[in-house]
């Protein structure tokens, strides 16, 4: 929502002494919450965007967003846990179950065909998510 | 506003802070690398 002016001061006062040489990538400026409307993220009433979360593929295609109300954070493994599945299954076509991890079991791309519908019991379990 | 998953990401170009300087970006620049688009209420709170 800043200006890049905002932005630079957030960087000096603050940022640059969490991360050495401050964050490395842009802080875009989103004045009037043209971007955010787009996306579904502005609240016009407040005039701010809420805690939104888009990760986008190679193609420029939307893969997985996350929206939260401004009091509670992210969690930025969660985010890097659904890159490494997305990529995995574009790489291999294999799908990710629930709470998979990397290097944890995979399912093959059958998986939810009507051949193989009623049998992933027989190679996953419930307990296999945590 | 219809953003969806599956859909491709709505372009647009705006003005950003980087590498201490002010710069245009615009999202359709970064094709070919995976994107995170993360929106925040306010400079100075949590992220």
């Amino acid at each position: 929502m800043d200006s890049n002016f905002s932005h630079k001061v957030w960087q000096e006062v603050e940022l640059s002494k969490m991360v050495e040489g401050g964050i490395p990538y842009p802080m875009v400026s989103d004045l009037g919450g043209k971007i955010g409307t787009e996306y579904g993220v502005y609240d016009e009433e407040k005039g701010l965007d809420v805690r939104g979360r888009f990760l986008i593929d190679p193609d420029g295609v939307i893969q997985a967003m996350e929206v939260l109300t401004p009091p509670v954070g992210r969690n930025v493994a969660e985010v890097l846990r659904q890159l490494r599945a997305f990529q995995h299954h574009q790489k291999t076509g294999e799908l990710m179950p629930s709470g998979w991890q990397p290097g944890k079991k995979t399912l093959p791309p059958e998986t939810e065909t009507l051949t193989r519908a009623g049998h992933v019991w027989e190679i996953w379990k419930p307990d296999m998510a945590f | 506003m219809s953003v969806q998953v599956g859909r491709p990401a709505p372009d647009f170009t705006a003005t950003a802070f980087h590498e201490g300087t002010a710069k245009e970006v615009k999202l359709s620049n970064y094709r070919g690398k995976w994107l995170m688009l993360c929106f925040y209420p306010a400079d100075f709170t949590c992220v």
